[in-house]
């Protein structure tokens, strides 16, 4: 019962300091904060192949870069598209690239699927660079404007506005990051974990593995494709190595790392760790890649179950 | 010869070159995942840091043969401290520990690399030996690539035959199939590990070194040598060197064609083609394992 009430009142807390960020810190840090949930969805869908699925995708920036294209490409060539469907077109184009991708991933696992990940992630990253009529090529797509959001009848709140972009931006996130979470509680989500540990007594079971798995990818493509979408609504600027390049597939595998992989929240912390790290590391050197790869290396070595994890064991150690 | 016989005769030396530089890139990959189960991410960065000590020793010294000799044995001993205080600590962890270790490796390279020699390219010189043409058969051809090509093959034939003529090899030979059994059989399988890991890194910074002439040594180097590479081990199925060679052959004349018929499509080419082979066979052409 007291358990429940703490909850509650934590998630009212949550609920307060989303509400009251932009008041209180400024609009660098809104951004700041609103880049930090981009990459917190963005690394919970790796983790939901990485922790529950058992298998390292090292291409992750292909779902999310496609989704930042999409975007980019239907608002800068359909003249008034609105704002939620750019971000929905986001998530259908990372689910897409999921889909026709699954039949070939489905089949391999552990450091297979790692290298098949790692060469499409790259395939898709030459094509955006060689393609330039589409992607823009190296300079990317930029000078499209976000489009206001539309309610027809009822409001038309102008996103140009930054505060506003950031209560529209902080409400997709949670959205999706609440929606992945009843997902990995649902029976399927179970299936996921249980093909995890052990595939083939979920095969004499019955399940449909290659299925099972192949909707799992298909589900962590379409969100990371939204996180990809609101990135490019944030930026307002969509470029190979921003987006696609090999850093932006890392980073999630990092957070997700020194979060703890496997608990839902993990892969989130992580995020926050990393950007406030690297909010911090910039004041004294322009190094960010040598420190972030020096840390990630000592967490792997050290902490190999993440905060969440090492946040675990000291409460099972003091308070039981 | 015709002059578009002569330019087909270039094509194909051209790609025999890459084939033979990113075999010796993909040997030693496929050798440690064969043996340590490893999937050494940060491989071709040890290349690109070959590349620059090779810069670095030819700048200081003058001499590019001391250069080639220097560079790739320098890049080994990092390997070979790598191996036994990063990859070796976290061994029990698992796979995917020494996996996410070799990414960290990667990074921590490359700004290294971009901290002491800056992100501009940089040119090696060849030395006046090698750096004319060639004329044989109407065909006139650069010196450097049939040296790359040459030597490539001296180092490769000589690993050979380490690996098939002598106690040392049978062991990395037996340990690559079964790594367990050999250290039951009272073997020091983490010195074989640590001396396989070395001689991998020193053949991928062989490869490093005698290619920063020919695509100029830049940060974005590891890139581009350690996608083929990886392409090519896993089209060639983990662990097989058999199949890593073919495949990088062919990868290296696919590459040289497809610059020279669809230039926008070439680097997608390789990817198509191994879409291609995993579609039919996702152990690769020549795997026995995943």
């Amino acid at each position: 019962m007291r358990n429940k009430l703490y909850k509650w009142i934590l998630w009212l807390v949550i609920f307060i300091i989303l509400a009251v960020f932009p008041r209180v810190f400024g609009i660098y840090y809104t951004n700041f904060f609103v880049g930090f949930t981009i990459f917190a969805l963005y690394a919970v869908t790796l983790n939901l192949l990485l922790g529950y699925m058992g298998v390292l995708s090292f291409g992750h920036a292909m779902f999310f870069g496609t989704g930042a294209y999409a975007t980019a490409i239907a608002l800068t060539h359909i003249q008034g598209f609105p704002l939620l469907p750019a971000v929905l077109v986001g998530g259908v184009a990372g689910g897409l690239l999921a889909l026709i991708l699954s039949p070939l991933l489905v089949r391999v696992s552990g450091t297979a699927f790692a290298m098949l990940t790692l060469a499409f992630g790259q395939l898709i990253f030459v094509l955006a660079l060689k393609y330039r009529e589409v992607t823009g090529g190296e300079d990317g797509i930029g000078g499209y404007s976000v489009p206001p959001l539309n309610i027809p009848g009822v409001v038309s709140i102008d996103m140009t506005d930054q505060i506003n972009f950031y209560y529209f931006a902080i409400t997709v996130i949670v959205v999706c990051l609440l929606i992945l979470w009843f997902y990995t509680k649902t029976p399927f989500g179970s299936l996921v974990v249980g093909v995890r540990d052990n595939a083939m007594r979920m095969d004499y079971l019955g399940f449909n593995l290659p299925q099972t798995k192949a909707i799992n990818l298909i589900v962590c493509g379409a969100f990371a494709g939204i996180a990809g979408s609101v990135h490019a609504l944030l930026m307002k600027l969509v470029s190979t190595v921003g987006v696609l390049d090999i850093g932006t597939s890392f980073a999630p595998i990092m957070m997700a790392y020194i979060g703890g992989v496997g608990s839902f929240f993990g892969p989130i912390i992580g995020s926050g760790v990393f950007h406030l790290l690297e909010d911090l590391v910039i004041r004294f050197t322009e190094r960010i890649g040598l420190v972030n790869g020096a840390i990630f290396i000592l967490v792997v070595l050290f902490v190999p179950m993440g905060l969440v994890g090492l946040f675990n064991a000291a409460k099972a150690k003091w308070f039981h | 010869m015709s002059p578009t016989a002569v330019l087909y005769v270039a094509q194909a030396i051209h790609g025999l070159a890459y084939g033979m530089l990113l075999f010796l890139v993909a040997s030693g990959l496929t050798m440690i995942f064969g043996m340590m189960g490893i999937l050494n991410i940060a491989h071709a960065s040890f290349a690109m840091l070959s590349a620059y000590f090779c810069y670095q020793v030819l700048l200081m010294t003058g001499n590019f043969w001391m250069a080639l000799l220097i560079a790739p044995v320098l890049a080994g001993i990092c390997g070979v401290l790598t191996e036994r205080f990063l990859l070796r600590t976290v061994h029990k962890q698992g796979h995917l520990a020494e996996l996410l270790i070799t990414v960290g490796i990667m990074a921590v390279i490359l700004e290294i690399v971009k901290f002491f020699w800056g992100t501009e390219s940089l040119v090696v010189k060849i030395p006046q030996s090698l750096s004319g043409l060639v004329n044989f058969a109407g065909l006139t051809y650069p010196i450097y690539r049939l040296f790359v090509i040459g030597l490539s093959t001296v180092v490769l034939g000589f690993m050979a035959l380490i690996l098939f003529k002598t106690r040392l090899g049978k062991i990395v030979r037996a340990a690559v199939s079964d790594a367990d059994m050999v250290s039951a059989l009272g073997i020091n399988t983490p010195l074989v590990f640590m001396l396989v890991f070395g001689i991998g890194i020193w053949l991928a910074g062989v490869a490093g070194a005698v290619a920063g002439p020919l695509l100029t040594v830049f940060p974005g180097m590891a890139d581009q040598l350690g996608m083929d590479a990886f392409v090519v081990v896993v089209v060639g199925g983990f662990g097989s060197l058999g199949g890593a060679f073919i495949v990088a052959l062919f990868l290296g004349e696919l590459n040289a064609y497809g610059i020279q018929f669809i230039p926008r499509l070439a680097p997608v080419l390789m990817f198509a083609f191994m879409a291609i082979v995993l579609a039919f066979k996702p152990m690769g052409l020549f795997g026995e394992r995943e």
